[in-house]
């Protein structure tokens, strides 16, 4: 066999392998993105403190039981003495839009529930922009605006949409499926 | 580096984790093929696939603008994979089994899975540059860059690595071995 027909062999066998991983890769960008979000919020994942609690080095064991019991004696307490009406703190309501975003100037949201009007988010001096919006019960799409660019994949979203080329974030408040 | 491949890397760096989204979308498929190039395994590849995104988002400060972007992509990637292949337990080498008449006229496809199953049995130093240049049809230069090794070294094992697939498709009676 010449080389030529073998070069032709082993490049279609391949083009079938790539073929195969397309389903394997097939949501690759939104897994990234939300582990990606969720490291730069410096949120760890469920997974990283199941670790960090259930095998905690040698050194942090009898730290960590001190905590856990400093943690739980605290909570009673605060559970007592500060219950609702203690310090006037507010229960807040509605619903949480952030996004981390360090060097932006400007960020906002906009969707159904501002008719696609920006509403503008606050920057709490970590570079967080949030801001909290009340939504009766219903499915929203939005997406946020970031110095004048359009981001549409929020993390947290339930799910995504995709229209006139744009994503946006959709999020469905209190169980409307 | 193309002006809109320039401006999404630029609005990752600003955090902007769409513009990455779709730099995972444009390159997830040459990812992964570097990383089962090494790894030779499809779950363990795809695990390799997510993590050489996200430490390439982490080190994306690093990226020197003058350097294609593909190709610094692929090297993170390929020392992903292995460093997976490090900490994986070490397998028995693979034994492909032939089918028991390979006289019998092959049709197309049984020829190209046979292919397949002798690339994927070829030691990793051969295996490798192979994947990547009937892949992704990468050039030399950029193979010698992403596997680290000198171009003449790639050359030579590309050449030897065919040459096995060759002899091998011949041992067992699949093909003629003669050029």
């Amino acid at each position: 066999m010449r080389y030529k027909e073998l070069d032709q062999l082993l490049h279609e066998s391949l083009r079938e392998e790539r073929a195969e991983a397309r389903d394997l890769l097939e949501g690759m960008e939104h897994t990234v993105t939300v582990k990606l979000a969720s490291r730069l919020s410096g949120r760890p994942s469920w997974r990283k403190w199941w670790r960090m609690l259930s095998h905690p080095p040698l050194a942090m064991r009898g730290a960590v039981a001190v905590g856990i019991v400093l943690a739980l004696a605290v909570g009673f307490l605060a559970g007592r003495m500060w219950g609702p009406g203690g310090f006037g703190f507010e229960e807040t309501t509605g619903t949480m839009f952030a996004v981390a975003a360090p060097q932006a100037e400007s960020v906002s949201v906009k969707g159904d529930f501002s008719a696609w009007e920006p509403v503008n988010l606050e920057d709490r001096g970590s570079g967080v922009w949030t801001a909290v919006i009340e939504l009766p019960p219903g499915r929203y799409e939005y997406a946020f605006v970031v110095d004048g660019r359009w981001v549409g994949q929020d993390p947290v979203a339930d799910e995504y949409v995709r229209s006139f080329g744009e994503y946006a974030s959709v999020r469905y408040v209190e169980g409307d499926r | 580096m193309a002006e809109d491949e320039l401006e999404l890397v630029q609005r990752s760096l600003d955090g902007d984790l769409e513009a990455w989204g779709e730099i995972v979308s444009r390159y997830k498929d040459a990812v992964y093929g570097v990383a089962i190039a090494i790894l030779r395994n499809r779950a363990d590849a795809e695990d390799a696939v997510q993590e050489a995104f996200i430490r390439a988002y982490t080190r994306l400060r690093q990226y020197d603008l003058t350097r294609r972007f593909s190709t610094w992509l692929l090297t993170v990637t390929a020392n992903v994979a292995r460093n997976m292949l490090r900490k994986r337990r070490p397998e028995p080498p693979q034994r492909f089994h032939w089918p028991e008449d390979p006289a019998d006229v092959m049709r197309e496809e049984q020829l190209r899975e046979l292919v397949r199953k002798t690339v994927w049995s070829l030691p990793d130093l051969y295996r490798e540059p192979l994947v990547l240049r009937y892949w992704h049809d990468m050039d030399i230069a950029e193979i010698s860059e992403v596997l680290r090794m000198r171009e003449g070294t790639v050359k030579t094992r590309l050449h030897r690595g065919r040459a096995l697939v060759r002899a091998q498709l011949a041992e067992q009676g699949v093909m003629s071995n003669a050029l």
